[in-house]
This record gives structure tokens, C-alpha cells and sequence, in this order.
């Protein structure tokens, strides 16, 4: 048996005897990268400090190291240094944050990783969608499979407004939904992820014209930024299906992007992230965040997403 | 057991048939690992329901309906009947809810019976709070699979059997309970089936085509083995550990 590491050393950390040494170093480096400040794009330090610091073997600091850069939330870049995954740190930073404010889903129940929840408040956020104009003379509005925007969907139907809106993982193509030929009962259960297939049409992608012109693109978030860049999942669904809608021509030329998010969501501009999509305006349940001027002023790399 | 086919053989069979005719969920799709599905037919099987006399002539007695579904189309005409109803959340993570119908405006009554409306109108119940209310008369479950003594198998059939073992050390079932069990013909095996003692054997199949009774007048009732819990999907269940302090059991 190999001769077992022990935390007697002086160290600045202490690991516990009861359990894998590198799944203590690796539960301890996760909190650290999540406590860092979030414009921090250094390396991290280097590994004979980190050894030092745990008081671990190269060994030991690289297995714990190997499963976070497998886990997304670190990058080892040769010669460089290992560095962390910014996107994926804003999303659990978010993901811990908003389990305060969520709520569960009916099947993922506070899963994070799964769905976009619903959250305290959003009724607020919906009100600061609903009064905008742009909301008011769309006739045609995609909207997010996400949980936040449930009641937003509902007021498009009772609005007699169409949506169109994804399954969930884009599994089984979109659903477009006709408020004017839906009845008025129907109109809560149709704006729900359950329901909404009973009552509207399977469009796959060859079909995604039928939708008509998109006007206005409504979607909840993982997280945002201030300078309107959309974090989702890890899956990048609204950047596909932004794709699959920008390249057969359903969405308007002039077409917006509102985001709903809880205050909670919002992150100031962070650096190396590569957005969904652009966001146009943010609601949450305390103000609008209105992003129009800082696109114009977007790198080059953000305009041609947009 | 006459073991034609293993359960597993069993299992491949009845989800290639069940393919056919089932309805996928919003969020699984058609994994049916995930969740128990619902299938052309089951308005027929709930009107078979309604038709019980566990249902008809329950009294004040409880009705318990699992999260699967397979069921929503009887939630939805209970609800419609104004009979209140009780029911876990998937995966029994946040525990039991109850539905009363008086609560829900009628244009909400389909929307109350799917699990994304129901938790807009349930309310929690805490074991404790459970506990004070009336047994139940019957309890009403789906399935992947069920044999001719009433054995249900097949993935995602434990989570009826602990719901059932729950009640049952609250005090909550006895031997006038009925339990009912909602499937497709195809997911019906006409062999005998031998049941693993924390399988709750079912006194009803009901399919679209028929409501079968078996007789389980010799069914023991129903208890939780605390030997079996750890390291399955039940030990950090919030009903566990509220069950544990009723029971003066302590933390695992």
C-alpha cells in the first residue's frame, strides 16, 4: 500500500482524514474559483503553490484539477497555466444565488442544471415586458420552453397573439401556438410545457415559416450581462434555435430580444463569454435594463451573432 | 413463477408495444426510464376507475394517486367531481400535496390536473399533518408492468411501493384499501409473478379494455424496511426524514 498522504504538515488548509484527498482538494478549489471576483481572468496559481496549499502531491492536485477541467468549470492550457471556464462560473455563481429565489419544477424540482426556473417575483419582470410597445404590436412572439416565462406565454395567448415556442431540448421540434384559436379556458394549461402540445402545431425545422415573421424573441436566462449578453445552459439551445430561425428567414429583420431574469441573474460585463445572443432588454423584478447602446458598441464578434 | 421471459425480456417487449400507443412527456420525451407515460386509452381506464366501489362508496375516506401520466385524466375528473385528492410530486421529492377541487376556478380544472399546474393549486402535507386526515380508500398508481397475482415490475414501479409503505406506517391504509393500478393491455403479463416483500400487490389492473380484480385478501400490510433504504434514491427524501421523527428512528 502506497504510503498515504497525511494533512499533518503544516498547511494552510486543512483536509480531513474521512475522505479522498483529491475530492477534499477539489471540493476546496471549486469554492475557491466560485469566491473569486468575477472580472478575474488570471490563472490560477500555480501548481507547486497549490500543492503547498493543500499540502497534497502533484499527484493528488492534479487528479482534483483533471476532474473540474472535466467538469467545464477549469481549462488547462499548455505552457499557460489552468485558467476557469468564466461562462461556466457565472452559471453556478448564478445557479447558487437563484435556489434562494426558485421555483421548483414539476418534474426537475430544483435541478437548476435542467430547466430555467421560475422564480419570486416574476410577475414584476412580466408586467415590464408587457407595457413596451414592442410587446404590445408583436403579432408573432418565440418564446423560451423556460419555466420563468410560463405566465408571459399565457398573456400572449389571452393577447391573441401566436408564439412559438421550442420543446423542451428541442426534442420534438417547436410548437406554434394561436391565442385567437385557442379558447379562452385553455389558454393556462396551453401556456404550459404540459399542455401546450394538445393545443398547438408541430412545426419541425422545414416547417418553421408557417410561424410567419417574428417580431420579438422572449427568453429567461442562466444568467445575463449588463452589457446584454445571454447565458443559457450549457446546451446553447437559444443560440441554435436563434440560428436555425435568423437562416430561414423567420425572424424579422428588426426582430428584439428580451430577456426575464431575477435580480439575481444579472452579472456586470465579464470577459472570454461567448453569449447565445444579444440581448436587446432585461426585465427583472426590480428594473429594465435597457441594452440597445452597448450593442452598437459590441466587439466585432458579437455584432455578427447578432 | 413459469419464467417464459425474464423481466428484463419482459421489459423490452411491453416498451417496444408501449411505444406504439404512448404519449410522450414534456421534459422526458419518450425515455420511458424517466417517467411512467401515458397511452392511448387511458380516458376509458379512468372511467373504469370512477366506477370502483372503493371510489364510489369511500365515505370520508382518502383517495392517493400517484404522480404518473397515465392518471391525469382521472385527476382531471375528480377534480371535475369535486373530490379532493392526494398526491406525491415526482420522484416524491417535495412529498405529498393535496388537491381540493373547491380551490380551482373551472377553466382551470384541466390545467390543475397536469404536474404543472397542480402545484398552483396543492397544497403540502407534512407528514404530521397527513397523519391527522382519514385512511384512504384507495390508492391509484401506473406501472410499467403487472402480472396476474397483481406483481407490478419494471423500472419506476418503487416509488408506489414505499408511497404505499409511508402511508401505511402512518396508520393510513388497512385491510379494506384498494389499490388500483392504470395500465395498457400491452402492459399486462398473464403469468404469475413472484413479489419481492416491499412489493405492494395491486387488487385492480385496470386497461382500457377491462378492470381485472385479484384477490389480495391475504395482503400483509404495508411497512418501510429501514435495512433497504440506504443507498437508494429514498434515503435523503425529506418524507424519510420527517417518518424517522414521527418514529423516534433519529437520522440515518
Amino acid at each position: 500500500m502506497a504510503k498515504r498522504e497525511t494533512s499533518a504538515r503544516q498547511t494552510e488548509i486543512d483536509l480531513v482524514p474521512d475522505a479522498p484527498l483529491y475530492e477534499q482538494v477539489r471540493d476546496r478549489l471549486s469554492q475557491m474559483v466560485l469566491a473569486r471576483d468575477l472580472s478575474d481572468s488570471t490563472p490560477l496559481a500555480t501548481e507547486p503553490n497549490l500543492m503547498e496549499l493543500f499540502g497534497v502531491s502533484r499527484g493528488t492536485l492534479r487528479r482534483a484539477i483533471e476532474e473540474l477541467v472535466r467538469d467545464g468549470l477549469l481549462s488547462a492550457e499548455q505552457g499557460r497555466g489552468t485558467f476557469v471556464v468564466q461562462e461556466e462560473r457565472v452559471r453556478r455563481v448564478v445557479w447558487q444565488r437563484l435556489s434562494e429565489v426558485a421555483r421548483p419544477d414539476s418534474r426537475f424540482d430544483l435541478d437548476l442544471n435542467q430547466y430555467v426556473p421560475d422564480f419570486a417575483g416574476s410577475n414584476l419582470a412580466h408586467k415590464r415586458v408587457m407595457k413596451r410597445t414592442e410587446w404590445k404590436n408583436a403579432d408573432v412572439v418565440f418564446c423560451a420552453p423556460d419555466n420563468s416565462i410560463e405566465q408571459l406565454r399565457l398573456a400572449a395567448l389571452e393577447a391573441g397573439k401566436k408564439i412559438l415556442v421550442p420543446t423542451y431540448g428541442l426534442r420534438r421540434g417547436f410548437i406554434l401556438l394561436d391565442g385567437t384559436k385557442i379558447q379562452k379556458t385553455d389558454h393556462a394549461l396551453a401556456a404550459t410545457l404540459d399542455g401546450m402540445e394538445r393545443f398547438g402545431k408541430r412545426l419541425g425545422p422545414g416547417d418553421l415559416r408557417q410561424a410567419g415573421t417574428i417580431d420579438l424573441v422572449v427568453t429567461g436566462a442562466t444568467a445575463v450581462t449588463t452589457d446584454g449578453r445571454h447565458i443559457g445552459g450549457g446546451q446553447r439551445y437559444l443560440a441554435l434555435e436563434w440560428m436555425m430561425m435568423k437562416q430561414l428567414g423567420v425572424l424579422s429583420s428588426d426582430a428584439l430580444v428580451f430577456a426575464v431574469v431575477h435580480d439575481c441573474q444579472v452579472v456586470d460585463e465579464m470577459v472570454e463569454a461567448e453569449p447565445d445572443c444579444l440581448l436587446d432588454l432585461i426585465c427583472t423584478n426590480t428594473e429594465e435594463i435597457d441594452v440597445w447602446e452597448p450593442r452598437d458598441s459590441a466587439p466585432s464578434k458579437l455584432r455578427r451573432i447578432k | 413463477m413459469s419464467g417464459v421471459l425474464s423481466t428484463d425480456q419482459y421489459r423490452e417487449q411491453i416498451w417496444a408495444e408501449l411505444a406504439k400507443v404512448a404519449r410522450p412527456d414534456s421534459r422526458f420525451h419518450w425515455d420511458f426510464s424517466s417517467f411512467i407515460c401515458d397511452f392511448i386509452g387511458s380516458e376509458k381506464c379512468s372511467d373504469r376507475v370512477l366506477e370502483l366501489d372503493a371510489l364510489k362508496n369511500r365515505g370520508n375516506r382518502q383517495i392517493f394517486i400517484t404522480p404518473d401520466n397515465c392518471l391525469e385524466d382521472l385527476r382531471y375528473k375528480l377534480i371535475q367531481r369535486g373530490i379532493p385528492f392526494v398526491m406525491t410530486t415526482y420522484g416524491i421529492v417535495r412529498g405529498f400535496y393535496r388537491l381540493d377541487p373547491t380551490t380551482i376556478p373551472v377553466s382551470d380544472h384541466h390545467y390543475a390536473a397536469t404536474l404543472d399546474g397542480f402545484d398552483r393549486y396543492a397544497v403540502a402535507m407534512p407528514l404530521a399533518e397527513l397523519q391527522k386526515g382519514e385512511k384512504f380508500a384507495l390508492l391509484v398508481t401506473g406501472g410499467s408492468a403487472v402480472s396476474n397475482n397483481g406483481v407490478r415490475f419494471g423500472k419506476g414501479h418503487g416509488y408506489f411501493d414505499f408511497e404505499w409503505a409511508v402511508l401505511s406506517e402512518l396508520g393510513l391504509t388497512d385491510s379494506s384499501s384498494v389499490v388500483a393500478d392504470v395500465v395498457h393491455d400491452c402492459q399486462f403479463v398473464n403469468e404469475v409473478m413472484p413479489a419481492e416483500k416491499h412489493d405492494v400487490v395491486v387488487d385492480w389492473v385496470v386497461t382500457p379494455t377491462q378492470a381485472m380484480h385479484i384477490d389480495q385478501s391475504s395482503r400483509q400490510s404495508g411497512r418501510v424496511f429501514w435495512e433497504l433504504v440506504p443507498g437508494t434514491e429514498f434515503e435523503h427524501l425529506g418524507i424519510v426524514a420527517e417518518l424517522r421523527a414521527i418514529q423516534n428512528l433519529g437520522p440515518f
